[in-house]
């Protein structure tokens, strides 16, 4: 409060500053008059007494002066003067100063909008109560190591006390439909203890409590808890909504309470909607996964304990961790992957700023981006770095005049700085509000995620903290840019200012040898940006025409939900089979099939199994990637044969199990020798089924496009007696008509009303998965371009720059007989070696950066020599275009004036 | 320079400070009447010197240890009276202490009993 106090009472003074003035004045005036009407008193006369009282004063302009300084505003008071004058000498070279602060501008813009996002994502805490001691749980030694199953979490919650709270959420989309085209939500299967450890009170009615979270549905029933968002646009905050229900999946659940708006789950990605028990998952998914031991859906978040750390709480981990797993093993798997199961170990990490799966899989490459964004402000200030350093060998006789007038060297590159930052600011303020809009860009680009296909919501609300970044990138670049002209263009004499043509340090060949030098640095660090833009660009060309395997043209996928139409197995095969008849009469579609999962689908499944004389070592089962797929499959995604036959009327219920290999899995298994007719037992019992292998398929993506397919197995959809609740159809129709999603919408509604469906090609699959890519290949190629336009910007203005001073030189060689030509080479040599310099410097950083970026790459290499050719062609041919101006401006000289003019 | 200067002590600035708070403990004053108290309490031993006071005044108005306001003098003229506020209060109670303290120390160190 005080200093508040006494912040407001100096500006007040600050802004009051002519009244204080006279009225300091009033004051001294005051104390003359009475220290005269006191020595009057004494005696002295009238006259005499005023003189006595004015030398009794002393110098009023000193005390005065000294008086100011109280105020604390002397100080300041300079620093504005400054900023004055560095305004109008601002104004006083508007192109300049605008070229500098667009290019800052964009510079400064473009770190600040990949640092919003980096911010959202990665950095930002939560806004929960001590977010500084939430920790995640990971499984050591797994991949996707955060995920879990529930067996595991209910052994983990109730083996003690580690942490003050622990809770457990899965991700899931619910549909609020009765039925046909679904209408989902962002869901969550939340532990008992969820809100209560996330620190999360309910804005309206109530939280769900343990006393919820029980199998079959608590002492209320079903319920479930909404956001803020979702009570507003789906109730428009009717107050009345709580205690109503709410369709999920088709069930009924009652409405317990609301979060307040703060309140957007565990994930930042995406805000959540609704969130129910996971002890209700039973309700919703007709094949429970509470009891599966290798389902892994659950993330694992706890709270420390007051003054426990995350080592300590670790350590009591470890120590019940064997029993946990010990509990939970899978025992339906092979004795192998049992022993693996045991051998894992739980591990903690702070969880402050919650999870984002687009922070983990755009860690790279915002990193990638943000470190080019840097790179392309740093050529922007090397330009605006040699404009200052021209601009100074101009402003010679200012600095020389200034100093001889008594201003210490401190106080001219005080001055500099200070319009550096000017510039550097008025920068950073436009570059600011084109992040607010570049990072939504950003975000947009981004826009889903390729598994769910859900788009990402991400909160790019500017912070206190994206403010801080934005000012501290200001500040280092303005001393980036500033620092070495100012320290240059002040180390001139007082009395360089009396000589005429005064050239002082900075004029001349000095700051044109650091100018030249500055304009390699740029070259160099353009080769480096543009070599990545063209490895982003290739990597992103090599994915597009990757071979998947499959066509993804032409080919509608529709994921079909049975569960509410049919909850016996016995029923749903008939609903499939049904509805895949139906497909195939629509008109123009060529070929209908049905699948478990389809390809770059998102989900995976996957199962031990042996093979006849297959013993890979050092354990006699491996995993195979699984598929369950109907026959007319491979002909609908255009996958062709290698050897052997598709699934047809052969595989049905009766007939023998038959399963067909991919290319790899066929290797691996049986080598060169013939795969078909041989048998693969799946499950790690010896007594599990025996497949016999029918057919070779070419190999497909799996998960992902910049994958090397796995060994995939398929088994017949015929020969499955329980299939599950959701299935995806898919539709080969003919290319010339667009995709008959009506026609399949009506189709599937006569087999019945209540299945809910979602649409979905395949095209868009394929093209969802690769937006990482695409954004990386973009931005990187954007900023190559604005980092080469920048870079020859500065090399012609270090070339200009050099005809300008030679101009005497020039033209003497001209006059002597030089040619036009031999002038023009005079010139261009220099950019040549400017060109040399920065060219070989670039390899080297670009040798050093490619291996930085070999994970965001694809069929290309990092030290490409062809590429770093093409990028030197580009590099010459732009600084060739960038020197010729000034050459050719040398070529035309009149010796004659500019001789007169020497 | 006449006779009386050679009495006069430069004061330290925290000692000036220290008398000003003291002097307005009295009551509110302006500034030539607080520089006639100091000098006629010191028995014209301590002279304050315009350029010391006002400066040290208007410090202490920034610090928020008096503070100011118009008002007429007993003349009847028009001057800037100074105030000691409650902060200025407490803080020359601590000075005043401190200051027992610091010379009481240095007369033992000069006039050891």
């Amino acid at each position: 409060m005080e200093t508040l106090r006494r912040v407001m009472r100096w500006l007040d003074r600050g802004w009051n500053r002519k009244a204080r003035e006279s009225e300091l004045d009033a004051e001294l005036q005051f104390h003359l008059e009475e220290e005269a009407t006191e020595r009057e008193a004494a005696g002295l006369p009238p006259r005499e007494a005023r003189r006595a009282a004015r030398l009794d004063l002393g110098n009023s302009a000193l005390v005065k002066e000294s008086t100011r300084e109280a105020w604390g505003w002397a100080a300041i008071e300079s620093w504005f003067q400054d900023l004055r004058y560095g305004m109008r000498t601002l104004a006083k070279n508007p192109a300049f100063a605008l070229a500098a602060v667009a290019s800052l501008a964009l510079g400064i813009g473009a770190n600040t909008a990949i640092y919003s996002v980096i911010d959202a994502v990665m950095l930002r805490t939560l806004p929960m109560k001590n977010p500084h001691e939430l920790v995640g749980l990971q499984i050591k030694g797994k991949e996707h190591g955060t995920d879990f199953t529930n067996p595991l979490w209910e052994a983990i919650r109730d083996s003690g006390d580690a942490f003050a709270g622990a809770f457990a959420y899965g991700e899931e989309r619910f549909d609020l439909s009765e039925g046909g085209e679904s209408r989902f939500v962002h869901g969550l299967f939340v532990s008992g203890g969820y809100f209560d450890a996330l620190g999360v009170p309910a804005l309206r009615g109530r939280v769900l409590t343990s006393r919820d979270d029980r199998r079959g549905c608590g002492y209320a029933g079903p319920v479930a808890v909404i956001s803020h968002d979702f009570w507003q646009s789906e109730f428009q905050g009717n107050p009345a909504a709580i205690g109503g229900t709410l369709r999920l999946d088709g069930r009924m659940f009652t409405i317990a309470g609301v979060t307040p708006p703060w309140m957007k789950g565990f994930d930042k990605d995406l805000p959540y909607d609704v969130a129910i028990p996971i002890g209700c998952e039973p309700l919703v998914h007709a094949d429970s996964v509470l009891d599966q031991r290798s389902h892994w859906w659950l993330r694992i978040v706890g709270r420390l304990k007051p003054g426990a750390g995350l080592e300590e709480t670790q350590d009591r981990m470890k120590a019940f961790a064997p029993e946990i797993l010990r509990a939970t093993v899978p025992t339906y798997w092979s004795a192998g992957a049992r022993r693996g199961y045991l051998n894992y170990g739980i591990e903690l990490s702070p969880a402050a700023a919650g999870f984002s799966d687009v922070g983990e899989r755009y860690r790279t490459a915002l990193f990638a981006l943000m470190a080019i964004a840097g790179l392309v402000l740093l050529i922007a200030c090397v330009n605006i770095a040699n404009l200052l350093l021209s601009r100074a060998a101009a402003r010679q006789r200012e600095f020389s005049m200034r100093l001889a007038l008594g201003a210490s060297r401190w106080r001219l590159i005080r001055q500099l700085l200070i319009e550096s930052l000017l510039l550097s600011g008025l920068g950073a303020c436009g570059g600011f509000l084109a992040a607010l809009w570049g990072g939504r860009l950003l975000v947009g680009l981004i826009s889903r995620s390729p598994f769910t296909g859900d788009a990402v919501e991400i909160d790019l609300a500017p912070d206190l903290r994206l403010l801080g970044f934005t000012a501290v990138v200001t500040i280092v670049t303005a001393l980036a840019f500033g620092l070495v002209p100012a320290l240059r263009a002040t180390r001139v004499g007082p009395n360089d200012a009396l000589k005429e043509h005064g050239r002082g340090a900075v004029g001349g060949s000095r700051r044109f040898r650091l100018g030249s030098g500055l304009a390699a640095a740029q070259i160099a660090v353009s080769f480096v940006l543009l070599l990545a833009a063209g490895l982003f660009t290739g990597t992103l060309r090599n994915l597009l025409d990757a071979d998947l395997g499959f066509r993804p043209g032409g080919l509608l996928r529709v994921t079909v939900d049975v569960q509410r139409a049919a909850r016996e197995p016995a029923e749903r095969v008939r609903a499939y089979r049904e509805i895949i008849e139906r497909l195939r009469q629509l008109p123009g579609v060529t070929s209908v099939s049905n699948s478990v999962l389809t390809p770059i689908g998102g989900q995976t499944w996957n199962e031990w199994i042996a093979s006849d004389g297959y013993g890979a070592s050092p354990r006699p089962d491996v995993l195979l990637f699984m598929n369950c797929v109907s026959s007319g499959y491979f002909r609908t995604l255009g996958t062709p044969f290698v050897a052997g036959r598709a699934f047809d009327d052969h595989d049905g219920a009766g007939a023998p199990l038959a399963m067909i290999l991919n290319e790899s899995a066929a290797r691996q298994f049986f080598g060169s020798s013939n795969a078909l007719g041989k048998t693969v037992r799946l499950g790690a019992a010896a007594s599990g089924p025996r497949y016999q292998v029918i057919g070779v398929v070419k190999d497909t993506a799996y998960r992902r496009v910049d994958e090397k397919a796995p060994i995939t197995g398929f088994v017949a959809m015929e020969q499955t007696t329980s299939p599950p609740s959701t299935l995806n159809y898919e539709l080969r129709y003919a290319t010339s008509s667009s995709a008959p999603t009506e026609a399949v919408r009506a189709a599937i509604a006569k087999v019945s009303a209540a299945i809910s469906l979602e649409f979905r090609s395949f095209e868009r699959q394929v093209d969802d998965s690769l937006e990482q890519q695409r954004l990386v290949a973009a931005l990187s190629t954007l900023f190559g371009g604005l980092a080469l336009l920048l870079s020859m910007v500065g090399l012609y203005g270090v070339t200009a720059y050099s005809v300008a001073r030679r101009r005497g030189e020039i033209g003497l060689r001209m006059a002597l007989g030089a040619r036009a030509g031999a002038v023009a080479w005079l010139i261009l040599r220099d950019a040549a070696w400017m060109l040399a310099a920065g060219t070989a410097l670039g390899v080297l950083g670009a040798l050093a950066a490619g291996k930085l970026l070999t994970s965001l790459l694809y069929g290309v290499e990092g030290s490409d020599p062809g590429r770093m050719v093409a990028v030197a062609g580009i590099l010459a041919a732009a600084t060739t275009l960038a020197a010729w101006l000034p050459a050719r401006r040398a070529a035309r000289l009149d010796p004659m004036k500019a001789l007169r003019e020497e | 320079m006449d006779k009386k200067n050679d009495s006069r002590i430069e004061l330290l600035q925290g000692t000036l400070d220290l008398m000003i708070l003291r002097t307005l403990l009295f009551g509110p004053s302006h500034g030539h009447a607080i520089a006639r108290h100091i000098r006629m309490a010191s028995e014209d031993v301590l002279q304050v010197e315009t350029g010391s006071l006002y400066p040290a005044l208007h410090r202490l108005e920034a610090r928020g240890w008096i503070e100011a306001e118009w008002r007429l003098s007993d003349m009847g003229k028009n001057a800037k009276f100074y105030r000691l506020t409650r902060t200025g209060r407490k803080r020359l109670a601590a000075a005043q202490s401190r200051w027992d303290e610091l010379s009481a120390a240095i007369t033992r160190v000069l006039r050891p009993a």
